[in-house]
């Protein structure tokens, strides 16, 4: 009896377990079915959109120097690390251009689970400006992803194609490619069906309704629609542009004043992401060490007079070599270096296609004047400039060099108008223009290298995804 | 041939051959030490009639005239037939019986003795893991047991390495063997904790007799590891030091340019490197012309400045980046036992400097196991152990950060001081020396074991045990960017981070074993359980930022704070269970057992699942019919059939999931984190296998043969989605594959005198994998690898190099046709069959000598039939014109290049831009076949007359060394586990080599006292 009694008893005690012991669930996740229940619910979710775009595509990437590299503005350093030579020397393959691919559409998936749950929710200015804020943002990265691995829309033909523009988030699906002219119509759908929705009140964090007029007019330059690129930029600016003045210029960039910015992805000092500064440079025993230097050619187009000259470029001596180091993303002051947001539509930029719309749509006059516009408010001394046809045109898009350096436009720019990539042979990394020169120098107009490869992962996953020709 | 030679000296030494007369023998009967034995029987072979040996050992007995052999059997000794020769006196030395077969292991949930075990099994005694200073006991396990397969993950102090029974069964699920440890199943870090020297033996169970009741974590194996207990009598006090000495094992095949021939190599590649540009500007106009280059000075001038450079450059920079590695282990133990009680207790503590600069881990544990028999049916026990380690990491990355990475990245001509006396930065612009001084990185592990439990014999043939488990570790990490250190300053502030793991487990385990023998040849054996696991992890992480001085290293010195987080993850497992047994005399067997398991990491529909096995054994030596096959001194058939499970690593691994852990613009966000797969479902395995244990002339050759078929389906892996869904996978079960294979142990004693005696152990595995069916035709993975019907595991996809073309110093490569481009394409790439990162054989020759009171022993070990992607080597050489690479150091091998038409060289046209990069192709795939001495042992035992007049039981000297020689083809090292640490567990260890921790050579010394 004893040894029975002994038994049960530690049977007893040490066999206190169920089948609800089995019923584990995670605890800093939330199941699927359960993300869109209420308003903030909807409000974490459009966030989440926004930190997409910081974490994977625009701040902790190199999307702010890519589009340089691939392009003349920038120079690798023979001192730096030698980062992106795969771009810079136009030989990369579907290996090295995942993020860009993968990425976006991971933030576009978040914009598709937003609109497929918004109708759950009551009419309003709520409802509204959510659905306008997910077809904005998923417009601006696919038109951004089509950008890099697709020609643009005016140097394409009908037979073009373009990945999906997917707008489920149906995990099953095997897409494959479109025509990129409809695909580059339905951004415009997108981003037309936002602007009537989306609030004029959302912060420069965050997409609103003059950011997404701002992007309807960079995209109807791309498609060459000056007339809805003229109005669409009218729309951004309103009738007098904020442009930041030459003092305030600086604090742009140190993030000290939002004017002249449409739309910026947050990095904060908790955010902690440096990427932004360490794509063009370290700092090592206070001196810069660059992996890419203003190109001299570029360098030589930036006047004493210019306040972008002294806010973008930094000449002094690594290595006892003098080099002409960028320095737009130094970071905030006192803060730490590198991490600052990412400006990825300001109303400079806009202007700019204002003014290339007018002039290519034979308005001289509104040309010149929005050139001038600009120039006021870079240059000091400043002389207005009296310029008109081809010599007008030029003195614009030299323009949009300077001021978009280093921001990564200039290579989808050269696409958009399709120009070939010519950096000078002659030159090198050094202030003084001598130093280690561009291996390679030239890329045609035409070559197939101006559109990236598509991910070999996804090609070899998906076989109905064609890679792009040449690969 | 070695096989060869020990069948012919075995043979020949039973074949001696004489003539016999009838007559009485008279004899004695020594055991090993030369004492009497007593009551020994001594009995003529054929007749029924026998005697036993007085007490001095004597015996007299009658032989018939036909009469060949006289058997002698003595309790603890190997049963003796002696050949009746001519002599009328004999005197008969008897061999200790191997005392491990009556041995106990607790393998099933249950105790058994060593010779019952009737699976495919393998054990490994405490005699061979002691002594042997070996870091971890994952390396003590390679080739003591055959069909497990150890692969080191790196040679950093403490690493566990990775474990593979009979082959690679899983893809995303957890390939590793359940690891049982006194009852409660144990992570490798909790595992490599453990202190060798407590272990009394380590069982692996193989095939599905033995594993299947360990249900659904089985299906990789399971390694039962049992701690000591005391033996009967006298307290025994032992202690034991050893004192090591590590160094670098050194890269095979390759060595790195000296400073002047990468001078010269630069100069042959047009390039210009920093320091020797910046040398020339500073003596433009004054020692060299005003527009002075590298390439228009004199030879003179240009081999002044390389002497210069040279003249300022370390001997050697690997004495920099590492250091001399030491270990030192001190270690007590006491241990006994009377009727009631049995204990055993240790301490030990060891500590071990890497050969990685800074780098070090002490290690510092203690252990009791008591077991008292409260009344005579009621056993109540305990083990309880702590150990804690704390080391000091190095960075291990593939960056300059990395010391070890960094001596692949610094060129030979670099100083490694300034003139002012700090660290040189070099042309990698970061110190790793500096990082080492200054970014330190502590790691503190803290592990407890507690067993309790209750053992009641309710009734005769009825034991009850109740057991519970407790495994708790924690883990705190500190790792500080000390302020003023380089990278604070590249970074723009200092900051230390502290991280911690809690990670708490306990299981409970209720058993009722019923045996019983009816008749004296019928015997049963039923065992019923059930048990409930419970996993706990916790773990946070806090950082901090603006710490005033190096010196204070808590966080409340600084001024920010900058994160705080927490994670926890759970999972539990229900389990009932049951095994029966039945055998006949011990002639016949048969056992089935079964298993169900509930586990938390699946949803409701899929929770359970059943596992079973069905064995059966034959020991045909027990029959009559072979007592007069005398050479057959043991012979044992067995086979098994069953199946086994295995859940996939992620916890919630079903559920669609929105992570709630980010953040935009310091506001809460939401993110899309998995894909929902309500259909997931176990990994299952079916085992079966076929095996027969041999002995012949009287054990003196024995071996085991095993065949085994391993199938698993419902295979996890996290299978691709297309990218455009937003995701790249969801996990998922994906298809089949199998690994079939045999293995082979043989041992021969060759020599068996009492004061000689030598045995060679050799074992041999054989393992195939294959892909047997899988969701689509192939299925893209990691590391430029494949899954493909029909083609092992990760079989590499890679586009084919064809060399340089002699015409114009270009690499070649194969078109997906077959043809011969200069162009490099992805679209190229093919599946290169039969290439897989997958060792398909590794095996180990054991050889042991006992001479008089030395002893040596010596074993090599080898694998092969696996390739790796050799990135370490594509990375010390550079491709034509390739500047970034090229201010690397190069290997010596780069100076095969291409410089003028006709030459077959290895590499293409230095000069050559459109050679620049050199892509990931075969070219860089490599076999990792090798051989190792693995270790290498001499030691002397103290005569016991001796020990006794210095007051000791005992005493031992030894030196032993390990990794002393590697027989290799590979370029570097082959012993290849992870890439490097911080770029996580690659998709199979060995795929990618990639600066990891690199592999020691050790020579220990040391001294081992019982008193």
């Amino acid at each position: 009896m004893k040894r029975i009694i002994t038994i049960i008893s530690a049977a007893v005690m040490l066999a206190a377990c169920s089948k609800k012991e089995l019923e584990l669930n995670p605890f800093n996740q939330i199941e699927t079915s359960q993300a869109f229940n209420t308003e903030t619910d909807v409000n974490l979710a459009i966030l989440g959109i926004y930190q997409g775009m910081r974490a994977n595509f625009y701040v902790n990437s190199t999307w702010n120097v890519i589009g340089d590299v691939l392009a003349d503005n920038v120079i690798i350093s023979s001192l730096g690390r030698q980062t992106l030579t795969t771009f810079g020397d136009w030989r990369y393959n579907g290996d090295q251009t995942i993020a860009l691919f993968a990425q976006g559409y991971s933030i576009t998936r978040r914009a598709n689970a937003v609109l497929e749950n918004i109708d759950k929710f009551p009419a309003g200015p709520f409802k509204d400006n959510a659905r306008g804020e997910a077809l904005a943002t998923r417009a601006f990265i696919y038109f951004d992803m089509s950008r890099v691995f697709s020609k643009t829309f005016e140097n394409a033909t009908t037979a073009d194609s373009t990945m999906a523009y997917i707008t489920s988030t149906d995990a099953k699906q095997m897409p494959v490619k479109e025509s990129l002219r409809g695909f580059y119509q339905k951004i415009v759908r997108d981003l037309t069906s936002a602007l009537p929705l989306i609030s004029s009140n959302n912060g420069v964090g965050r997409l609103n309704k003059s950011a997404v007029s701002g992007l309807l007019s960079r995209l109807y330059l791309y498609m060459g629609d000056f007339t809805n690129c003229i109005s669409s930029s009218n729309a951004a600016l309103g009738t007098t542009p904020v442009l930041p003045t030459r003092t305030e210029f600086p604090s742009v960039w140190a993030d000290l004043t939002n004017n002249g910015v449409l739309f910026k992805i947050s990095n904060t000092t908790l955010d902690n992401i440096n990427t932004p500064g360490v794509n063009y440079y370290q700092t090592i025993g206070g001196l810069i060490r660059s992996e890419y230097v203003c190109d001299f050619t570029l360098r030589q187009l930036y006047e004493a007079s210019d306040i972008r000259t002294s806010t973008y470029i930094q000449t002094s001596l690594w290595n006892g070599v003098l080099q002409n180091h960028i320095i737009k993303y130094a970071g905030r002051p006192g803060q730490v270096a590198g991490v600052v947001d990412a400006k990825v539509l300001r109303t400079a930029e806009v202007l700019l296609n204002r003014a290339e719309a007018y002039q290519r749509s034979g308005n001289d006059a509104l040309a010149l004047a929005d050139l001038n516009l600009l120039r006021a408010n870079r240059y000091s001394p400043y002389v207005p400039l009296t310029l008109s046809g081809s010599a007008l045109l030029a003195e614009i898009l030299k323009e949009r060099r300077l001021e978009l350096a280093f921001e990564g436009d200039r290579f989808w720019d050269l696409k958009r108008r399709n120009q070939p990539v010519l950096r000078n042979a002659t030159t090198g990394d050094r202030a003084d223009g001598t130093g280690v020169r561009f291996i390679f120098t030239t890329l045609a107009a035409n070559d197939h290298r101006f559109q990236l490869p598509f991910p070999s992962s996804e090609i070899n996953f998906n076989p109905g995804f064609k890679q792009n020709p040449g690969y | 041939m070695s096989k060869k030679l020990l069948f012919l000296l075995a043979v020949s030494l039973t074949c001696l051959n004489l003539f016999a007369q009838n007559r009485v023998l008279t004899g004695r009967v020594f055991d090993a030490d030369g004492k009497p034995i007593t009551g020994a029987s001594v009995i003529v072979r054929g007749s029924k009639s026998g005697v036993l040996t007085d007490e001095n050992g004597n015996f007299k007995i009658s032989v018939a005239p036909d009469a060949k052999f006289i058997i002698i059997n003595s309790v603890g000794q190997l049963v003796q037939e002696q050949k009746i020769s001519n002599a009328n006196e004999l005197t008969i030395k008897m061999a200790p019986a191997d005392a491990s077969l009556d041995e106990v292991v607790v393998v099933g949930y249950q105790s058994l003795k060593r010779k019952d075990l009737n699976g495919s099994t393998s054990i490994v005694g405490s005699k061979e893991i002691a002594m042997r200073p070996m870091q971890n006991f994952t390396q003590i396990l390679q080739g003591k047991a055959p069909g497990l397969q150890v692969t080191g993950a790196s040679g950093q102090p403490g690493a566990a390495g990775f474990l593979r029974i009979r082959g690679t069964g899983s893809i995303n699920a957890t390939n590793e063997p359940l690891i049982m440890i006194d009852g409660i199943a144990v992570t490798s870090t909790a595992f490599s904790l453990l202190n060798p020297n407590d272990i009394e033996n380590i069982t692996v169970l193989k095939d599905a007799s033995s594993s299947a009741i360990y249900g659904s974590r089985a299906a990789n194996g399971v390694i039962v590891v049992t701690t000591k207990g005391g033996k009967p009598g006298a307290a025994q006090i032992r202690y034991s030091f050893q004192r090591g000495f590590a160094s670098l094992q050194p890269l095979k095949n390759v060595s790195f340019m000296s400073a002047e021939d990468k001078l010269r190599w630069e100069y042959e590649a047009g390039l210009t490197n920093p320091i020797i540009d910046s040398m020339i500007r500073n003596r433009r106009g004054v020692s060299l012309p005003g527009n002075a280059t590298l390439f228009n000075i004199t030879d003179l001038d240009r081999t002044n400045l390389w002497g210069t450079m040279v003249s300022r450059a370390p001997a050697n920079w690997l004495d920099y980046y590492l250091q001399n590695g030491k270990t030192t282990m001190h270690e007590l133990s006491i241990s006994g036992a009377n009727d009631k009680m049995k204990y055993f207790f240790s301490v030990n503590n060891f500590d071990e400097d890497g050969i990685v600069y800074k780098n070090f881990r002490n290690r510092l544990g203690a252990r009791l196991n008591v077991e008292y028999k409260a009344t005579n049916w009621l056993t109540t026990g305990v083990n309880v152990s702590t150990a804690y380690a704390r080391e000091y990491q190095t960075r291990e990355l593939f960056n300059s950060q990395a010391p070890w990475t960094a001596y692949f990245l610094t060129n030979p001509y670099e100083p490694v001081f300034l003139p002012n006396g700090s660290y040189n930065l070099t042309m990698l612009g970061f110190s790793a020396l500096e990082g080492q001084d200054r970014n330190t990185f502590f790691n503190n592990n803290l592990s407890t074991f507690a067993t309790g439990f209750l053992e009641a014999r309710v009734q005769k043939n009825i034991v009850f045990k109740s057991l519970l488990a407790i495994n708790y570790n924690t883990n705190i990490s500190e790792s500080y960017l000390q302020p003023g250190s380089n990278l604070a300053a590249i970074l723009g502030y200092n900051q230390k981070t502290d991280g911690g793991t809690n990670d708490f487990q306990y299981v409970i385990t209720n058993t009722a074993n019923w045996t019983k023998t009816l008749g004296s040849k019928h015997n049963f054996n039923v065992l019923l359980g059930q048990e409930f696991t419970k996993r706990n992890f916790y773990s946070y992480s806090l950082a901090a930022r603006g710490f005033p001085t190096p010196s204070v290293t808590t966080l409340d010195n600084a001024a920010t704070a900058q994160t705080a987080t927490t994670s926890r993850n759970q999972w539990s497992i229900i389990s009932y269970f049951t095994s029966a047994s039945y055998d006949y005399d011990k002639r016949i067997g048969v056992k089935l057992s079964a298993r169900r398991d509930g586990s938390s990491r699946f949803g409701s529909n899929n929770r359970f699942a059943n596992f079973w096995s069905a064995s059966a054994w034959w020991n045909a030596k027990n029959e009559k019919f072979m007592d007069n096959v005398r050479f057959l001194s043991d012979l044992k058939f067995r086979t098994s059939i069953g199946t086994a499970g295995n859940v996939p690593n992620q916890f919630y691994g079903s559920l669609g999931t929105y992570a709630l852990n980010v953040a935009y613009n310091n506001l809460p966000a939401a993110q899309p984190a998995q894909i929902a797969n309500p259909d997931l479902t176990w990994e299952k395995n079916n085992n079966w296998d076929i095996g027969l244990d041999f002995g012949l002339f009287n054990n003196r050759i024995t071996g085991t043969v095993d065949f085994y078929n391993r199938t698993t389906n419902d295979l996890l892996y996290s299978q691709p989605v297309s990218q455009a869904t937003g995701f790249s996978s969801v996990l998922s079960n994906i298809g089949s594959l199998t690994n079939k294979g045999y293995e082979l142990t043989l041992t021969g004693e060759i020599i068996r005198k009492k004061n000689f005696k030598w045995s060679v152990t050799a074992t041999y595995t054989n393992n195939d994998n294959k892909v047997t069916s899988l969701i689509s035709d192939n299925v893209p993975s990691a590391n430029n690898t494949r899954l493909v019907v029909g083609e092992a595991l990760n079989t590499f996809f890679m586009v084919r190099w064809a060399g340089i073309n002699p015409e114009n110093g270009r690499n070649q490569y194969l078109a997906a046709d077959g043809s011969v481009t200069e162009t490099y394409s992805l679209n190229n790439a093919v599946l290169l069959n039969g290439k897989s990162p997958l060792v398909r054989y590794f095996g180990s020759i054991n050889s042991n000598f006992v001479f008089r009171d030395f002893d040596l022993s010596v074993q090599f070990y080898y694998s092969g039939g696996n390739y790796i992607y050799n990135a370490m080597y594509a990375n010390n050489l550079a491709d034509g014109g390739n500047a970034s690479v090229g201010l690397r150091p190069q290997y010596t091998d780069a100076f095969n290049y291409w410089r003028k038409r006709g030459d077959i060289a290895q590499l293409p046209s230095l000069t050559d831009p459109t050679q620049k990069q050199n892509l990931t192709s075969d070219r860089f795939l490599e076999k990792g076949d090798y051989i190792t001495l693995r270790d290498l042992m001499i030691g002397y035992n103290m005569p016991s007359e001796l020990a006794k007049s210095l007051k000791l039981k005992g005493l031992r000297f030894y030196v032993q060394g390990s990794n002393l020689f590697i027989g290799t083809k590979f370029r570097g090292l082959p012993e290849v586990g992870l890439a490097n640490r911080e770029s996580g567990t690659p998709i199979q260890p060995g795929v990618l080599s990639l600066y990891a921790y690199p592999n020691t050579r050790v020579v220990t010394v040391g001294v081992d006292v019982r008193f």
